[in-house]
């Protein structure tokens, strides 16, 4: 939350990953817990919040997105991390499409299309943001 | 029972986005959210303020006594400005008793807040200030710079601010031309950096380059009189009703420390 708060120039901000969607797909890898959707959806309305987006928006994207590593999760975990970087685009994608489809909805055809690039950055930083993860469990 | 696991929290999602969308139903609950998770504001600017308060211990004496000496000059040469401005707003007064209207141009107190960090969404151009309800902002105060206005705010915790800028796509300001009164709607540019549009002039409007527009007080959103923006492109689209004007705000954001906020009206 720490990372997605973190002021940046605007076109960075842009093209940065989607931070909490890259640890929670970590998480969801190591964690046998039960309710992951509503996990996901208090960290949605909790990034929502943070980021005066509308309630709800980074919710519902990070459900879905993790509905999808969920279908995957059992092929996600024993993959190559290349493969891996393919479902993480795919899910990045998802996350974006449902955050632009609420703008788009809500407050009609207004953003930088610099943002289609963000589920490319966030597939290229998942092995960086992996082994950090890694090295901080051990 | 996974599909109901599933479900339950899109439904909440939905009904959360059309709650926080057309009622304001959940308002209590945002501010109450915002108000826990305030201290990450505090863990994130932890840097900037580190760098400001070293930069303010390493300043020489000599630095500050030239510094003293040059807003004192600056501090004289707007008290004398003021006096002309004193002495219109007095003969405004006596014009407006003369001829009986009710126009009433208010006196308002302004608190001055600093700027803790620009943009964090995506999706939005905001800037979040290091006050909040704990120093008497409300939703809807107006935030000015000193070259114009700087935006409006939109969510407020007892000890931070989030702004909304007027080059955001989704603030429309009403605004006015200072030369000739030509009235329009500006709104943020997604496409374009830092710049605005003016919607709703007609083609045949007189609109030059270099002219400014100021804020207006249709809809009681923002104060009058303020500057927004300075006119650099005019175009007539054929078949289209409206003249393609962009402006260039004149406050610039990057160059901005401090902003005053007052009440919009």
């Amino acid at each position: 939350m720490i990372m997605s708060a973190l002021p940046l120039p605007q076109l960075l901000l842009e093209l940065s990953p989607f931070w909490v969607l890259l640890f929670y797909i970590y998480w969801l890898g190591y964690s046998a817990a039960n309710g992951r959707f509503f996990i996901a959806l208090v960290l949605g309305v909790l990034i929502d919040i943070l980021q005066g987006s509308i309630l709800g928006q980074n919710a519902l994207a990070l459900i879905f997105s993790s509905a999808f590593i969920s279908n995957v999760q059992q092929s996600f975990f024993v993959s190559n991390l290349s493969t891996q970087q393919v479902y993480v685009f795919v899910a990045s994608s998802i996350y974006l499409a449902v955050i632009l489809l609420i703008h788009v909805l809500i407050q009609g055809f207004s953003f930088s299309y610099y943002l289609l690039l963000a589920p490319l950055s966030s597939a290229l930083f998942w092995p960086i943001v992996r082994l950090l993860l890694l090295k901080f469990r051990h | 029972m996974k599909f109901f696991k599933l479900f339950i929290p899109i439904f909440i999602s939905v009904f959360l986005i059309i709650s926080d969308h057309k009622f304001s139903y959940v308002d209590n609950l945002r501010l109450s959210i915002a108000t826990l998770i305030s201290p990450i504001y505090l863990v994130v600017n932890l840097p900037a303020a580190l760098h400001t308060w070293i930069n303010e211990q390493g300043t020489s004496k000599e630095i500050l006594l030239n510094q003293n000496k040059q807003l004192t000059n600056e501090l004289i040469e707007l008290k004398t400005k003021l006096q002309i401005h004193n002495a219109l707003l007095l003969e405004n007064k006596k014009l407006t008793k003369l001829l009986g209207a009710s126009y009433s141009i208010k006196s308002q107190k302004f608190k001055m807040a600093r700027i803790s960090s620009i943009s964090q969404s995506r999706l939005k151009k905001q800037i979040i200030i290091n006050k909040g309800s704990d120093n008497g902002l409300k939703v809807g105060q107006v935030a000015l710079g000193t070259k114009g206005i700087v935006g409006q705010i939109t969510q407020v915790t007892p000890l931070y601010s989030t702004v909304l800028m007027v080059t955001d796509p989704t603030q429309h300001v009403p605004v006015k031309n200072e030369r000739n009164g030509v009235r329009g709607i500006s709104k943020g540019l997604a496409s374009k950096k830092g710049k605005l549009i003016v919607n709703f002039i007609e083609p045949g409007a007189d609109i030059e380059l270099g002219d400014i527009f100021l804020s207006s007080n249709i809809g009681s959103k923002f104060p009058q009189g303020y500057p927004l923006g300075k006119v650099i492109h005019v175009e007539t689209h054929k078949d289209e009703p409206f003249l393609h004007i962009q402006l260039m705000p004149t406050q610039d954001s990057k160059q901005m420390e401090f902003v005053l906020i007052g009440d919009s009206n």
